[in-house]
């Protein structure tokens, strides 16, 4: 009985927190303030997640919603206050008008929520019908059977978004000099010391754990989304002490790896219109092999376009020192 | 309750403590030297106790050695980007001139 009330209490906590935190990050008038808040927002969110006893999507808001949302928003900040100091600028928006657009919002909020308090609860659900039939998707995780099985249009849809994402930031980008590496890179500074131990430990961790995730993904929470963001930070580690320096183009083992995902995931869903039933259908026997192909090449495609819009970069070269 | 129930949690509670002791003093130094110093606590010994505190209740060797790992990553952690945050303060109260290694 008080064990439940702890768990009351912990969750009104967690929502009060969010919803506090949410408040800071919109009003706040600092920029710096608001993208820490940010990231602060991305941990209770994932700890929301694992709350509901959803850990596969805890893990890829902590990895990607804070961890690397988080170094993207500050990589862009520190591009946007390279010439002028932080100022707090008047809010341009009239009272009035806040207020307007404020009423209308809550309102649309309060008919929704009424409109979804009153709905009726439906008999009969995918998710129901997606843990019947896990049997046959090859894969022991409802999850990753959901995301490259029953519905892996979505997934393809979701690594095409990357790619575009990845794409028009690229075309709109100007200069690779965006979170570069710490200035002991130059001439007089030396890199500090616990750099490099700390370095040649992560490293070899981080492959660890990526592949861990990639290969855990089958039967228990991971997959492509969360290997590949703990791939990502790889990268952006060691772009931010200097082990990997930014080129305007990709080289061609870069550009297969970034289309990589797309084209073998397509090229696999449109083998299935005349090996199986359907397009996006695998040949019966070949689910679990095939799942496990193109999540790994989905894990690469993943991590570098993340990799590469932290750098603001097009491509990667080893830094020669 | 056992006296291992016991034992964890003056573990837990002790490092509760640690890291209370760190906030307040994180909140309330002036220097970032001194900040660090008292975020170093918590950190260190404050983590420590309670992943010993865990560690105790764990249901298996395995899982009690998973939670040493957390507490040791974390601790690697903590300490480069302490010293990384003291590097660059020390820079910047020096001017140009370089920091001691």
């Amino acid at each position: 009985m008080i064990e439940q009330w702890f768990l009351w209490g912990f969750d009104a906590l967690l929502a009060a927190g969010l919803i506090s935190l949410a408040y800071q990050i919109v009003a706040g008038r600092h920029m710096f303030r608001s993208v820490v808040l940010f990231i602060v927002f991305g941990l209770l969110m994932a700890i929301a997640w694992a709350r509901l006893a959803a850990p596969d999507l805890a893990l890829a808001e902590a990895a990607i919603g804070a961890g690397l949302t988080g170094a993207l928003l500050l990589s862009a900040y520190r591009s946007l206050i390279t010439d002028e100091q932080e100022s707090s600028p008047p809010s341009a928006v009239p009272r009035w008008a806040a207020l307007l657009a404020g009423c209308l919002a809550g309102g649309l909020v309060a008919g929704i929520g009424w409109v979804v308090v009153g709905l009726q609860s439906p008999q009969e659900t995918a998710g129901r019908l997606a843990l019947q039939n896990l049997a046959d998707s090859g894969v022991d995780n409802p999850v990753t059977a959901v995301l490259l099985n029953f519905r892996s249009i979505d997934t393809l849809g979701e690594v095409v978004v990357l790619l575009v994402a990845f794409l028009a930031a690229r075309v709109v980008a100007q200069d690779i000099n965006h979170a570069g590496p710490g200035d002991w890179l130059r001439a007089s500074h030396r890199e500090p010391i616990l750099v490099g131990p700390l370095i040649s430990f992560i490293a070899p961790m981080a492959l660890l754990v990526t592949g861990y995730l990639l290969w855990a993904g089958a039967h228990q929470p991971g997959g492509a989304f969360q290997a590949g963001a703990v791939l990502a930070a790889l990268g952006v580690m060691l772009r931010l002490t200097g082990r990997l320096r930014p080129t305007t183009e990709p080289s061609l083992i870069e550009r297969s790896a970034l289309v990589g995902g797309v084209v073998l995931f397509s090229a696999i869903g449109l083998a299935g219109a005349g090996l199986a039933s359907a397009v996006l259908e695998y040949p019966p026997g070949w689910d679990y092999g095939l799942i496990l192909l193109i999540e790994t090449a989905l894990t690469i495609s993943i991590a570098l376009p993340l990799t590469l819009l932290f750098s603001g970069s097009g491509g990667f070269r080893r830094e020669v020192r | 309750m056992s006296w291992l129930d016991v034992l964890s949690a003056v573990l837990l509670i002790s490092g509760g403590i640690f890291f209370l002791t760190g906030t307040v003093g994180m909140l309330r130094f002036s220097s970032c030297y001194s900040r660090l110093h008292a975020l170093t606590k918590a950190d260190n010994a404050g983590l420590g106790l309670i992943a010993l505190g865990l560690m105790v209740q764990a249901e298996s060797l395995w899982v009690a050695l998973k939670i040493l790992l957390v507490w040791a990553l974390a601790l690697l952690a903590a300490t480069v980007s302490a010293h990384l945050i003291a590097r660059f303060s020390l820079r910047v109260d020096r001017g140009t001139q370089r920091a001691p290694p």
